[in-house]
């Protein structure tokens, strides 16, 4: 199937190579729905596109973003030689999961100052994100979003793929972003840029939506849903293991 | 759009190991190590007949379960191994039902009060150091005293077979205990005491299964013995009556105010705990009990050595991302 898309898209392609026409970008995720069931351990996307009017010098950036969190950040303090969470700061509409591939290293693409500007990549995002809280605080606040990038790589939920886009014939290209098992539910954007000279001169966005199936999801909403039935019936489950138990041990 | 996606959602590869997403806690856990946990500590539990919570817990952290569905969800597990204990002990009338229901209010009242202080020391983002606190202090302290209890009835037993002292009612010394007002009797136990200090006991251990994620046996069972003075034979039975309960409270509480219980998890350790404590009673049958306890104590002080060196040295990361009103990033 993904061949003879493949195939459509370079038809498709193939003659604007050679036009001077302004460039424009299409891109579609292999998936739509992400479920996350109870096998979920991460899952691989495919990001398919085509561009027009695309030169040797042009460069593509694919960027995957997760729902926007609320987080809090603490900074750990020495007191009475016990490492205490002091000096909190809130930040709102953090994404909670960032990916970014690039068909050439992304500092090769653009300035900091361009990508600053265009609020690609993960510290252009965290600063624009953050421009609240560093309006209301007269700490220096580098070293909270730096801890927020440190925490979601450690998680695989912030990720850089240098080279991670793959330019095919035709204009045609592919990037593969992986999803970590610890993946967040909600609504995912993608969006593909297409750099020329350093500056993004036509972009592209599709979805994504990632949810809970299965027993996870059924699970998840007795939970939410119905907190106080589910506990209940978590100590029935209990007090029935233990019976079985009890049982088990009585028969010898 | 250009080309046709298919639309139809996907389901993620499958794994050919045994991961299992948990529902509630939203990590992705091999479930052979779940299943192993639960054997592993359930076998300790039942050489040492103690619940193992304060071993569970902690271990639940260092996998990555988030500290407040760790807590929640072993109260769940306790809740069922707990329960096959109790009616072991309500079958065999080894089980003071008098003492049972005031320690259980307490315990109640105690749970009421611990899943409070729980959420709101959570929306401080204090409740990892609380809850580090709270093991470091309570497992130093009765880990400590067992320790020297269980050495001197060792030396005490190669000295030569001396009768312990103090096990006849008639040589109890009066304490404190015996002038404090509202006295019951409590046929069972042979006991006439106010009913001040097991509602206290309770409670406290209410609160402890609450913040703690433990029945709270290990504080009990010596509360039990050297300050109530009850005969050892209830001491277990009557134990287990309260935790079954203030557990199950536990659980509703937590469930319905912080949706921290994971009925997967806990289950799964469930599984593996039964299993695990049949093994462990069965090798506890060789050993002598005092080297049982010390050999318990000296648990009981690893667990807390580890959780104290962990407060004090310096973290590989010196800042912590927290989501709001949730568990960690």
């Amino acid at each position: 199937m993904i061949g003879a898309l493949l195939f459509s898209l370079a038809l498709q392609g193939q003659p604007t190579l050679l036009t001077s026409e302004p460039p424009s970008i299409v891109a579609a995720l292999t998936h739509e729905t992400v479920e996350i069931r109870e096998d979920f351990s991460g899952q691989e996307l495919v990001l398919y596109g085509a561009t027009r009017g695309m030169t040797i010098q042009d460069e593509i950036v694919v960027v995957l973003r997760g729902p926007a969190r609320d987080l809090r950040v603490m900074e750990k303090q020495r007191t009475f030689g016990i490492w205490i969470n002091s000096a909190p700061l809130e930040f709102e509409n953090i994404p909670s999961y960032y990916a970014i591939a690039t068909s050439l290293p992304l500092e090769e693409i653009a300035t900091p100052e361009s990508l600053a500007g265009s609020g690609i990549g993960l510290p252009a995002t965290l600063a624009i994100r953050a421009a609240p809280t560093a309006a209301e605080t007269e700490r220096d606040i580098r070293p909270y979003l730096d801890a927020i990038g440190r925490a979601g790589s450690r998680n695989n939920l912030y990720a850089e793929a240098q080279r991670g886009v793959e330019i095919l014939d035709g204009g045609l290209f592919r990037a593969t972003i992986s999803l970590p098992p610890l993946t967040p539910v909600g609504n995912y954007v993608a969006e593909v840029y297409l750099f020329r000279d350093g500056r993004a001169v036509a972009s592209r966005s599709a979805s994504l939506r990632v949810e809970k199936a299965g027993l996870e999801r059924f699970v998840y909403e007795f939970a939410h849903d119905w907190p106080w039935l589910y506990g209940l019936f978590c100590v029935v489950l209990a007090v029935l293991a233990g019976y079985a138990g009890y049982l088990a041990f009585n028969r010898r | 759009m250009l080309f046709s996606s298919n639309g139809s959602s996907v389901r993620p590869r499958a794994s050919p190991a045994v991961q299992i997403y948990l529902p509630i806690a939203e990590i992705s856990v091999n479930v052979f190590v779940l299943l192993g946990l639960g054997a592993g500590v359930g076998f300790l539990s039942g050489m040492f007949g103690v619940g193992g919570g304060f071993l569970m817990t902690p271990l639940l952290f260092f996998i990555g379960i988030p500290p407040a569905v760790a807590v929640s969800t072993q109260a769940n597990q306790i809740c069922a191994s707990s329960a096959s204990g109790a009616l072991a002990h309500w079958k065999r009338k080894t089980l003071d039902l008098k003492m049972g229901l005031l320690l259980l209010a307490g315990g109640s009242a105690g749970s009421i009060l611990g899943v409070q202080l729980f959420a709101y020391l959570r929306s401080l983002g204090q409740i990892d150091l609380f809850i580090s606190l709270s093991y470091v202090g309570f497992l130093g302290i009765i880990g400590g005293l067992m320790f020297l209890e269980s050495v001197r009835a060792i030396l005490r037993r190669n000295a030569g077979g001396a009768r312990r002292a103090g096990a006849g009612g008639g040589r109890r010394r009066r304490t404190w205990i015996d002038r404090l007002p509202f006295k019951m009797r409590f046929p069972t136990s042979g006991l006439y005491i106010s009913v001040i200090p097991p509602v206290a006991i309770g409670a406290l251990v209410g609160t402890l299964a609450a913040i703690m994620g433990v029945g709270g046996g290990f504080v009990m069972v010596p509360a039990m013995i050297y300050i109530l003075r009850m005969p050892t034979n209830v001491v277990v039975g009557t134990s287990l009556f309260q935790i079954l309960f203030v557990t199950a409270l536990t659980t509703v509480l937590q469930a319905g105010q912080n949706q921290t219980v994971d009925i997967v998890l806990a289950m799964l350790l469930t599984v593996g705990g039964v299993i695990g404590a049949q093994f462990g009673a069965r090798a506890g049958r060789h050993m002598k009990a005092e080297e049982l306890r010390a050999l318990l104590a000296f648990m009981v002080i690893a667990v807390c050595l580890k959780l104290g060196w962990d407060l004090v040295v310096t973290p590989a990361d010196l800042f912590e991302v927290m989501q709001h009103g949730r568990g960690g990033l």
